[in-house]
């Protein structure tokens, strides 16, 4: 699944020349081939200039359970030529202090919570972020060999389209928007046969278990 | 010329007279409304963005997160009035990490943020509301929003005590996500040191140990 970030009135990062929602479409068609000549299908989330909002982006890659999901963006900043892999990070939750069976009223000790079966929609992603931080550590081992100067460790951020994918899912960022328009055009290929690498060695590796 | 022709070309160089007028007339109001609006803007940081000081404060070194190159921060270390109570200090920090980067190249969040109001709960969150501009002037983008977040909770963590967790508001509202990519409407974790134990516990400590 290939989510290229942003659309319609949401332009995303500003460059000299171009915006993040028209790269990120242009990137996503040259990947989406490179995938497609390795034997991997493709879904786009969007393929014009439509802007899916974060959690229908969620709901079209929730369909596909084996499938994993890959969040295409230009950022502003950053090295030209780089690129970098984001899993989703979580805050801990606060832990309440259990109150002791003496101070709780009439004697009335203080038990936890039964475990609900229900998953919230706001952190699904919460039990596949193990698998989609190995596959951002497969992805960033490929980019710092394919893109020069990027770096050697993916990064956990709370990326917002991510947090509601119940499949291992990333989010991929190339810098920057202010790149000539060639330099982008340049980056889809070895992009997508990076992913594409990346995600075979991840599915060997057991995939999302 | 016919006159019927000749009156319609002099209502016409009329019309265009009029309208030429009109339009510098127009110019120039919405030239006054903007400078207005700049100088509004320019009075409200002067009062709001005033630098903290405390009965409490002790000049100390702080240690401000700041860029360090393109992709990363690290501290500085710089000697700042610090207050005792920790939401004063809090706003102190941040006043200073929005205000003075030692260079533009070094600044993570944009210059013009203010720091509307702080909040800290006895777990240990603590609550930033920040103006408007935290948002708008953040450059859209994974690294840069997460560099500004970060240099934020970083800066927080190292300079206040006791603080578990971080929650962001964008003037008083919680906002899906700073600037189109990293998502504020969780909390972002922090490992302050410790509280200092309270005074009461330390002095019970020789009565205890008569006891045994």
């Amino acid at each position: 699944m290939i989510d290229p970030a942003h659309g319609g009135t949401d332009s995303g990062a500003h460059g000299d020349t171009s915006i993040e929602k028209d790269v990120v479409m242009q990137i996503a068609r040259s990947v989406r081939g490179a995938l497609e000549r390795q034997g991997f299908r493709v879904v786009l989330t969007r393929n014009d200039d439509s802007n899916p909002f974060y959690d229908d982006r969620a709901g079209i890659a929730n369909v596909y359970r084996d499938a994993v999901f890959v969040s295409l963006h230009a950022s502003s900043t950053g090295a030209t030529g780089t690129v970098r892999a984001y899993y989703m990070q979580f805050a801990a939750p606060i832990v309440a202090t259990p109150v002791p069976p003496s101070s709780a009223p009439n004697g009335v000790s203080a038990k936890p919570a039964p475990a609900i079966a229900l998953a919230s929609w706001q952190d699904a992603q919460r039990p596949y972020v193990a698998a989609s931080h190995r596959l951002a550590d497969q992805l960033q081992g490929e980019f710092v060999q394919a893109f020069s100067g990027s770096p050697p460790y993916s990064a956990g951020v709370p990326v917002r389209e991510l947090r509601s994918v119940i499949v291992p899912a990333v989010a991929v960022e190339v810098s920057s928007v202010s790149a000539t328009p060639d330099q982008l055009a340049a980056l889809g290929e070895p992009l997508g046969n990076a992913i594409g690498r990346a995600v075979a060695a991840f599915r060997q590796g057991g995939g999302a278990r | 010329m016919p006159r019927g022709a000749k009156i319609a070309l002099g209502l016409l160089v009329l019309g265009l007279i009029v309208g030429l007028i009109s339009f510098r007339s127009i110019q120039r109001r919405v030239k006054r409304l903007a400078e207005s609006q700049s100088a509004d803007e320019k009075a409200r940081h002067e009062v709001l963005a005033q630098p903290i000081t405390t009965a409490s404060d002790v000049t100390q070194t702080a240690r401000i997160f700041w860029a360090a190159g393109s992709d990363r921060i690290a501290p500085v270390e710089v000697q700042l009035p610090l207050s005792a109570n920790p939401v004063e200090r809090s706003r102190q920090i941040l006043h200073e990490l929005t205000a003075n980067p030692p260079t533009p190249g070094q600044r993570t969040v944009p210059a013009d943020t203010i720091v509307l109001g702080f909040y800290i709960l006895p777990d240990g969150t603590a609550i930033a509301d920040f103006s408007d501009t935290l948002s708008s002037e953040t450059p859209s983008g994974i690294l840069s929003e997460e560099m500004a977040v970060n240099s934020i909770a970083r800066t927080l963590e190292s300079n206040v005590a006791g603080l578990r967790r971080l929650k962001i508001l964008i003037h008083g509202q919680e906002v899906d996500t700073l600037a189109g990519n990293v998502d504020l409407t969780g909390f972002f974790d922090l490992s302050s040191a410790p509280l200092p134990a309270p005074q009461a516990a330390v002095q019970t400590t020789p009565a205890a140990k008569s006891t045994h």
